[in-house]
C-alpha cells in the first residue's frame, strides 16, 4: 500500500492511511470518543460536575444525531431542510404515545416511530426532483409547521399544549434505565450514528451523495440516479431526526409543540453550518457551541443575556463569522492549529 | 416527441454507433437538424463545426441529457447487443458502456483525485447501502478492489502521486486528466470527450494526442471527440463530420475535410458575395 503522502493537515480526510497505531483507526476514535463522553455521570457522581450537565451534554448528543442527518442531506448531498424539528418532534411525540398510551416495548416503538416519518421523508424526496434551493426549503419548513400544528391540536394523541410526558426507556422488557443509563444509551447511539455515517459517506453512497452536490450532469452521466438516491438522502436525514426525537423524549421525558418551531430547525441547521459541513465531528463540536454556550454562559452576561432570544443572535452572529473565516466549519480551526504548533517544532521533524 | 422506435437496427458488424437522422428543436430553433453519421469500432472520430454549430448539442442528444425530436441512435453495447438509446434514462447510459467529459471539467472539488475517479465506477458496486454501513466484508472487498482499479487507471496517466490530493486546486491541465481517468473506470466501449483539449497548453495537448491514442488501443474502445483544435483533430482523427448550424457539411477523413469547399466557407465565410 502506497501511503506516502499524508498530505497536509489532520488525517481525518484521508481513510485508507494512517493505519500505523490504533489510535489513527477512526472506529477506535468513535468509540474512545464515546467512552470519554460517557464518563460525565460519573463525573457528576464524584461531585466535579452539576448533575444538570448530565441533561445539557445529552440534549448535545441528542441535537447531534439530528444534525449528522442534516449534514448527509445539506452538506453531502447538497440538498436543503428545514424541517428537521418537525420530524424530530413527530417521532418524539409517537413513541410517547407508543410507549405510555398503548405500553409497546420501547424497542418496537423505537422503529415504529422511525419508520412514519421517514415515509413522510420520502415524500418529500420526490418532491426535491421537481425543485431546489428555496423552494425545497419552504416545502420542507411547512411540512414541519404542519406537524407542529398537529401537535398542538391534535389534543387525543398529544396532549395539546399541555405537552405529553414519557418514561425513560425499559430495554428488552426489564431493563429499566435511569437519567444516567439513558444518557449512556445516548452516547452509545451517537456512537453507533458516527460509524454508520462514517462508512457511509466514505464509500460508493457518499461519493454518490457529492457527486449530486457538485454537478447534477456529471452525477448522472457517472450512472448516479438521482431519484434513488435524493430519496435515500431525505430517509436518511429523517431517519436520523426522527431516532434524536425518540432520544429527546426518553430522556427530557415530557414533550410540547413548541419545542419543535422553526427556530429549531434552524438551530440544527446553525450547527452543522458552525461545526462543519461534511464532518462528523464538526456537527457534534456544532451541537456544543450552539446548545452549550447560550446555556452556560451567554445568560450569566449582566444586561444582554437577559434579552430573548438573545441565544439566536449569538448563532447568527457565529454564522456570519464562520462563513468569513472558516467556511468549512470551525472543525478546520483544529488542524490549522496543528499545522501551526508542527512549524514551531521545526522543519526537520515534519514527518514524526 | 420521439416515438419508441421498434425498427431493425442497421449497424454493420464494424460499427459501433450510428446517429440517424436526428433533429432535436429549441422552440423555433433547429439546433440539430436531419443529422446522419456513423462511427466505426475503435475509431477516433472527430465532430467539428464553428461555434453554434450544435456539437455539444449532439453529444447531448447522444447522452440523453436532450431529448431529440427526432432520429435514431444506434449504439453496440458492452453486452454486444445493439441498441437504440432514444428513451433510455440518463443513468443507464453508462451501464451500456457509453461514457463522457464534460466542456467545463465536471468534478467535485471537495473530494481527493482518488474519490473522483471512484465515482466513475458507480455502477461497478453492487453493495447495498446497508452492507456499506455496516461495511460488511463484500462492501469492503469492492471498495478495495475499486480503488486498486482506480489508482492503476491514475497509475496510467501519470498522476497517481496525486491521489489523496483534493480536485479543488489543482491545475487545470490535472483536472482534464483526472476526468479522463472517470471515464476509464467503467470499461468503456465509447468514450465521448467534449472539448478535451480546452484550456490546455501547446505541450499539454500534445500528451493529450498521445493519451488519446493509447487509450483507445489499450482499453479497446472508440473515441469521439468535439475540439475547435484543428491541429489536434486533424492529426489523431481517423474520421471527421463537419457541420454547422445543426447541419452536415462533410463527411470523411482529415485530408477530405480539410480540401471540402464547404467547411472551408463555413469557417473562413465564402470567398465572393
Amino acid at each position: 500500500m502506497a501511503s506516502k503522502i499524508m498530505g497536509t493537515g489532520a488525517g481525518k480526510t484521508l481513510q485508507q492511511n494512517g493505519r500505523k497505531t490504533i489510535l489513527h483507526n477512526p472506529y477506535f476514535q468513535f468509540v474512545l470518543f464515546g467512552v470519554i463522553i460517557a464518563c460525565v455521570p460519573l463525573l457528576s457522581s464524584a461531585g466535579i460536575l452539576r448533575s444538570s450537565y448530565i441533561t445539557l451534554v445529552g440534549s448535545v448528543l441528542i441535537y447531534s444525531v439530528a444534525a449528522m442527518g442534516l449534514n448527509l442531506l445539506f452538506g453531502y448531498s447538497g440538498l436543503i431542510s428545514l424541517g428537521t424539528a418537525g420530524f424530530m418532534g413527530l417521532a418524539a411525540y409517537m413513541s410517547a404515545y407508543l410507549t405510555s398510551n398503548l405500553g409497546l416495548p420501547f424497542e418496537l416503538s423505537l422503529v415504529i416511530s422511525i419508520a412514519v416519518p421517514v415515509i413522510i421523508g420520502i415524500l418529500i424526496g420526490l418532491a426535491s426532483l421537481r425543485m431546489e434551493g428555496l423552494y425545497l426549503a419552504i416545502v420542507t419548513l411547512c411540512v414541519s409547521e404542519v406537524l407542529r400544528k398537529t401537535f398542538e391540536e391534535l389534543e387525543v394523541f398529544t396532549n395539546g399544549f399541555s405537552g405529553k410526558t414519557a418514561a425513560y426507556p425499559k430495554i428488552l422488557g426489564f431493563l429499566q434505565l435511569n437519567r444516567d443509563t439513558t444518557y449512556v444509551l445516548l452516547v452509545v447511539a451517537l456512537v453507533i450514528i458516527m460509524i454508520l455515517t462514517y462508512n457511509l459517506v466514505n464509500g460508493q453512497t457518499g461519493r454518490a451523495f457529492h457527486a449530486m452536490r457538485g454537478s447534477v450532469v456529471a452525477a448522472q452521466a457517472m450512472g448516479v440516479n438521482l431519484l434513488k438516491y435524493r430519496l435515500l438522502a431525505f430517509a436518511l436525514a429523517t431517519a436520523y431526526a426522527s431516532l434524536s426525537g425518540v432520544l429527546y423524549v426518553h430522556f427530557i421525558k415530557y414533550t410540547y409543540p413548541s419545542t419543535w418551531t422553526m427556530g429549531m430547525s434552524l438551530n440544527i441547521l446553525a450547527v452543522i453550518v458552525i461545526g462543519g459541513l461534511r464532518s462528523i465531528y464538526g456537527t457534534i463540536l456544532g451541537a456544543a457551541i450552539v446548545f452549550i454556550i447560550p446555556d452556560l454562559l451567554l445568560k450569566q452576561i449582566p444586561v444582554l443575556g437577559q434579552i430573548n432570544g438573545f441565544s439566536y443572535i449569538f448563532s447568527g452572529v457565529l454564522i456570519i463569522c464562520v462563513i468569513m473565516f472558516y467556511p468549512n466549519g470551525l472543525i478546520k480551526v483544529f488542524p490549522e492549529l496543528a499545522g501551526l504548533f508542527r512549524k514551531k517544532k521545526g522543519k526537520g521533524e515534519s514527518n514524526g | 416527441m420521439a416515438e419508441k422506435n421498434t425498427a431493425v437496427h442497421t449497424l454493420a458488424p464494424d460499427e459501433i454507433l450510428q446517429v440517424k437522422n436526428l433533429s432535436i428543436n429549441f422552440g423555433g430553433l433547429k439546433a440539430v437538424d436531419d443529422l446522419t453519421f456513423t462511427l466505426k469500432e475503435k475509431e477516433i472520430f472527430g465532430l467539428i463545426g464553428p461555434n453554434g454549430a450544435g456539437k455539444t448539442t449532439v453529444f447531448n442528444c447522444i447522452t440523453q441529457f436532450y431529448k431529440p425530436t427526432a432520429g435514431e441512435i444506434w449504439f453496440r453495447t458492452n453486452k454486444g447487443t445493439v441498441e437504440n438509446l432514444i428513451g433510455k434514462q440518463v443513468h443507464d447510459i453508462i451501464r451500456l458502456g457509453l461514457v463522457r467529459t464534460f466542456q467545463n471539467v465536471e468534478l467535485i472539488r471537495e473530494l481527493s483525485i482518488i474519490d473522483n475517479v471512484l465515482i466513475g465506477a458507480h455502477i461497478d458496486f453492487k453493495a447495498s447501502v446497508l452492507s456499506q454501513a455496516l461495511k460488511l466484508p463484500k462492501a469492503r472487498r469492492e471498495e478495495r478492489e475499486l480503488r486498486q482499479q482506480a489508482e492503476s487507471v491514475l497509475d496510467y496517466l501519470g498522476i497517481v502521486e496525486l491521489k489523496d490530493q483534493l480536485a479543488g486546486g489543482q491545475p487545470y491541465g490535472i483536472l482534464k486528466k483526472v476526468e479522463l481517468a472517470r471515464t476509464l473506470m467503467c470499461q468503456p466501449r465509447l468514450i465521448i470527450l467534449d472539448e478535451p483539449a480546452a484550456g490546455l497548453n501547446d505541450v499539454e495537448t500534445e500528451q493529450l494526442a498521445e493519451t488519446i491514442h493509447t487509450i483507445r488501443d489499450k482499453y479497446n474502445c472508440t473515441i469521439f471527440l468535439v475540439e475547435h483544435d484543428m491541429r489536434l483533430v486533424m492529426s489523431i482523427c481517423n474520421h471527421i463530420c463537419a457541420i454547422s448550424f445543426g447541419k452536415l457539411l462533410a463527411n470523411g477523413t482529415p485530408s477530405e475535410i480539410q480540401n471540402n469547399k464547404s467547411v472551408q466557407e463555413a469557417y473562413l465565410g465564402a470567398e465572393e458575395d
